[in-house]
């Protein structure tokens, strides 16, 4: 600890002394929010006070003169704006038009009805606010006349109301008032926090190549991980301090707007409690420390392929954009915190934000949405620290774990994606998955699903086809063996028992129902079976094993059993213990690729209850491909899980007597028990009986890292 | 004493292929061993893209070998850093295990290695005398010492940026004494110096010999190689194509001076394929300004 800390004082110290930081740090919260938006006001209110103080000329016909004389006499108790009317005798019409203001165009029907049409340019700011003046004056003499003709035929004022209908909102104004700003203020929370955060982590990664110091600091005694966890709490604690100034900043304004130049503002806030917002300071900044965590990550992630500041800039652009997107959805009407939104980074702070602002808030779904974040952060960071061990970023040549932006021409035959290329793929399918999937399954749920789907199967294969990787070999597309079936089939059982135990044990926990899982396929359960077996069972059991375990299980596999390969290599002088050192390490990145890929996996299914069985599963059947050698005894078992998930759907009933286990809603200890007891020991004997043979071996034509 | 064996380092390099350009593996360094002993100064020459920049990484544990070991003794057996101290070498020693142990006991030199502009040197060396777990005091005292030895007290509290080429190669070399290590390793150390600056590293480097330390460095000054170093390695397409003493290979090679030496070892091993011009070209990229 004592290296890191004195590596934060030199990173703190450096990142001080830069010009561009310290601009985007002080100088832009601390003066440009106050100066851009008090100026502004006194700009706009300045402007309205002088419209208000000048006099307004409009022209007309004189032969109306009486109409104008009884809307100024109709309009004389009002406070209306000062206006000058001029009257155009025959044929200077023209002359008066084009020296005042606004014009009246005066008709009268035969019935006595008043036709009026104000002429006016609403490119000119004085012309417009004539026009709404003259507008007030007219709807007064509309009025008087009204109420005159109604006392005429003895009627009174309700005579033209016969249904009077009012809105009540039961909202409290304070509630209502938070729900509204607090949307504003979780986007201008995560903005700051950005702002603060990219300027520091170029510096610190990019920059720190570019000024070439990078390699002097390897030369120090301290290992990579305490080199860049120092890099990344410097940046966190500048994303912070930005973000702290930045909110006090504008809120001061702010305040300072409402109360000191326009108290009319402060009447709007319907009683909202500063004080009552006080007490969520905590959990705010909680809140803060939390989203900085993630987002100086996330920054730093890509700034470290980035050779200069220029080439960083340009990295970190899409991400800006991404994150900024993100930030703007608690503005999205409809769109609430719940556990499936809960488990999308940026989304899920934008919208606990508004939630905490607005006073109305589930400690669950708050607690989650940290524990989420927090967890992204982490993994964000093991991440970071692992590209940093890449001597193909320190040493700035181009990363070879990413070769997605080469020329294809450039790319040998058989390359494998490297972890950067995985990276970018999985980020680039949850964008997909999330912006142009959940937009389809808004209008249709059946062609979202097909959607979906196939972005899933489509976007591994046209990676692979760029790459040109061994699809066969990667993806393990060899006919099954009767050990690879014989070892399956228990090993998903038996993940599938443990599973079930563990999803209801959290569902119980978070007090949810089965229903609220069956939930998201209520739009296509009226399709025919074949149809629900087709885009639930088939569809996801080939596209996502195709994605999970094929893409990202199998390029795993390759860039941790070719690690192992290297490490041993440089390791043992003998050649025996080279030898068992190299299984042994390659055992251990095939069990690390297994839970990768089941973590991201489960990830992908956006469900905290489903998390734990979706990623046994995820991992059996990673372990399964790894032993047994072929990813069709997995689409198989895939298929089978789902369609099972399908029949119970449609058919509930008949299948719960058929399965009564599966029909509970809730699980006696003595079920738990049974499960999970029957659940290890299947998982025992499909594990046995895979690892009696020799794993299908790894490596293909080029392994990157 | 610092040793390197069997050392490999593999890269790509691109290669055209009619009118496609390729990838392929290569070693730039294959299977590179060597010794450096206490009180000695080692010369690695060899041409542009031989891999000198790549091997002196390697030992300066700044890249991890595809293949092969470096291997630290010091003189007395689980002294940690500060039994590295001294002159003398015994062949008994305890080989360092740990990472962070081997590189607190080198000195990383090279036209790479460049300093925090934003800080002064003072700062600089205090930031690393806490990083190699020195107190305040003795911080100041060796900072006071270094500076005095180098003749840098003029300019310790001016901004690294704002000084001159000849200072900065001086503030290297306190970077580097501040740890007191006992193997250095300088890669091009004397590379576009003025003759003052470059015979103040010279000097450096004979001061640090008397001392007992072990230099390693590289340089196509063969001339100051000649008169300088104990034992020269000479490098091509990242094997070691001679090795001894400046005598020794004066006499192997029936030569008068080095860089006669130089030429007759180097003719005979030119290999000027079209893939090995551009296997230099990718590799001198990848060492940036390499050797």
């Amino acid at each position: 600890m004592r290296q890191v800390k004195t590596l934060v004082c030199k990173e703190v110290l450096d990142i001080l002394r830069d010009k561009k930081t310290l601009v985007m740090m002080v100088v832009v919260p601390v003066l440009l929010y106050p100066l851009i938006i008090i100026g502004m006001s006194l700009a706009f209110s300045y402007v309205m006070q002088s419209q208000e103080s000048r006099e307004h000329t409009v022209g007309y016909s004189a032969e109306y003169q009486e109409l104008v004389d009884a809307a100024k006499e109709a309009a004389s108790g009002r406070e209306l704006a000062r206006l000058t009317f001029i009257p155009a005798e025959a044929g200077e019409e023209e002359k008066i038009k084009e020296s005042t203001d606004a014009w009246m165009d005066i008709s009268r029907t035969e019935n006595g009805i008043w036709h009026v049409t104000v002429q006016f340019t609403s490119s000119d700011e004085t012309s417009s606010y004539t026009s709404e003046a003259l507008a007030d004056l007219l709807e007064a003499y509309s009025d008087q006349l009204l109420a005159e003709n109604l006392r005429a035929e003895g009627l009174d004022e309700e005579f033209l109301h016969p249904v009077v209908c009012e809105e009540e909102d039961l909202t409290p104004a304070s509630e209502s008032f938070g729900m509204d700003i607090g949307g504003s203020i979780g986007m201008i929370l995560i903005i700051t926090i950005l702002m603060g955060a990219v300027y520091p982590a170029i510096d610190a990664t990019a920059g720190e190549k570019e000024r070439g110091t990078l390699e002097t600091l390897l030369t120090l005694p301290v290992t990579n991980f305490q080199m860049i966890l120092s890099k990344y709490i410097s940046v966190a604690l500048f994303a912070c301090v930005t973000a702290i100034l930045s909110l006090l900043s504008l809120g001061g304004s702010v305040l300072f707007l409402m109360f000191g130049l326009s108290p009319e503002l402060a009447s709007q806030m319907g009683g909202f409690s500063f004080a009552a917002l006080l007490r969520q300071l905590p959990l705010l900044v909680v809140t803060l420390l939390v989203t900085a965590l993630l987002v100086t990550a996330l920054c730093m992630c890509f700034c470290v392929f980035a050779r200069s500041f220029k080439e960083a800039n340009n990295y970190i652009t899409p991400v800006m954009l991404v994150v900024m997107l993100g930030s703007m959805s608690a503005m999205i009407p409809s769109v609430r915190l719940d556990y499936r939104t809960a488990l999308i980074p940026i989304v899920n702070v934008s919208l606990m934000v508004k939630q905490i602002i607005a006073q109305q808030f589930d400690a669950g779904l708050v607690g989650t949405t940290i524990l989420v974040n927090f967890g992204y952060s982490i993994v964000t960071v093991w991440l970071l620290a692992r590209m940093y061990n890449s001597e193909d970023i320190l040493f700035s040549d181009g990363f070879r774990g990413l070769r997605l932006f080469q020329k294809r021409s450039g790319i040998r035959e058989g390359t494998v994606p490297g972890t950067g290329d995985l990276v970018i793929s999985i980020a680039v399918l949850l964008l997909l998955y999330l912006y142009v999937g959940m937009a389809v399954t808004v209008r249709s749920t059946l062609a979202g699903l097909l959607t979906t789907q196939l972005i899933i199967l489509g976007l591994p294969l046209l990676v692979v086809w760029y790459m040109k990787s061994d699809v066969r070999g990667l993806f393990r597309l060899r006919r099954p063996s009767v050990r690879a079936c014989a070892g399956g089939v228990p090993l998903y059982l038996g993940t599938y028992m443990l599973g079930l135990s563990c999803s209801m044990l959290l569902m119980r926990l978070l007090s949810q129902s089965t229903q609220n899982l069956e939930g998201s396929f209520e739009g296509i359960l009226e399709q025919p079976l074949p149809v629900l077996l087709l885009v639930m069972a088939l569809m996801p059991a080939v596209g996502e094993e195709i994605l999970f375990r094929g893409f990202l299980f199998g390029s795993l596999r390759e860039y941790f059993t070719g690690r192992a390969g290297r490490i041993a290599l440089t390791g043992s002088a003998r050649p025996s213990a080279a030898a068992e050192e190299k299984r042994r390490r390659e055992r251990a990145g095939c069990v690390r690729a297994a839970v990768i890929s089941a973590l991201v996996f489960a990830a992908f299914h956006m469900s905290l209850v489903k998390f734990p069985a979706t990623f046994l599963l995820g991992f059996g059947f990673a372990c399964i491909v790894w032993r047994g050698g072929s990813i069709y005894v997995t689409m198989a078992l895939h298929f089978l899980n789902n369609a099972l998930s399908a029949v119970f759907l449609k058919y509930p009933e008949q299948a719960g007597k058929l399965f009564p286990i599966l029909a509970k809603t809730e699980f006696t200890a003595v079920d738990h028990a049974a499960l999970l007891a029957g659940g290890l020991a299947l998982a025992a004997v499909g594990i046995a009986v895979l690892r009696r043979g020799t794993p299908v071996p790894t490596g293909s034509a080029e392994q990157t890292e | 004493m610092i040793e390197a064996i069997e050392l490999c380092k593999q890269f790509e390099r691109s290669v055209k292929k009619g009118r496609r350009t390729e990838k392929e593996s290569f070693l730039a360094v294959d299977h590179v061993s060597l010794r450096a002993y206490p009180g000695e100064i080692i010369g690695i020459l060899g041409p542009n893209g031989a891999g000198k920049t790549t091997l002196l990484r390697m030992l300066g544990m700044l890249m991890t070998p595809t293949g092969g070991e470096v291997r630290l003794t010091q003189r007395v057996p689980g002294a940690g850093i500060s039994g590295l101290r001294g002159a003398g070498y015994d062949e008994a020693g305890a080989v360092i295990e740990n990472e962070i142990e081997k590189k607190a006991a080198i000195g990383y030199l090279s036209g790479n290695t460049k300093l925090y502009p934003r800080f002064s040197i003072r700062e600089y060396l205090r930031f690393l005398g806490e990083l190699y777990g020195l107190g305040r005091k003795q911080i100041e005292e060796r900072t006071a010492d270094i500076s005095r030895v180098l003749d840098m007290e003029s300019f310790l509290d001016n901004r690294i940026e704002r000084l001159s080429t000849g200072q900065t190669q001086r503030a290297s070399i306190a970077r580097c004494l501040m740890a007191d290590p006992q193997i250095y390793i300088l890669d091009e150390p004397t590379l576009g110096l003025d003759i003052l600056s470059a015979d103040a590293i010279i000097h450096f480097m004979k001061e640090q010999k008397e001392r007992g330390k072990t230099v390693l460095y590289s340089t196509h000054y063969l001339e100051e190689a000649q008169f300088l170093c104990d034992r020269i390695y000479m490098i091509c397409d990242g094997r070691i194509v001679a090795q001894g003493s400046p005598q020794e290979l004066l006499a192997q090679t029936g030569t008068e001076s080095l860089r006669e030496a130089f030429h007759s070892i180097y003719d005979g091993q030119a290999a000027g394929s079209e893939e090995d011009i551009c296997a230099v070209e990718d590799e001198s990229r990848k060492g940036g300004a390499s050797a």
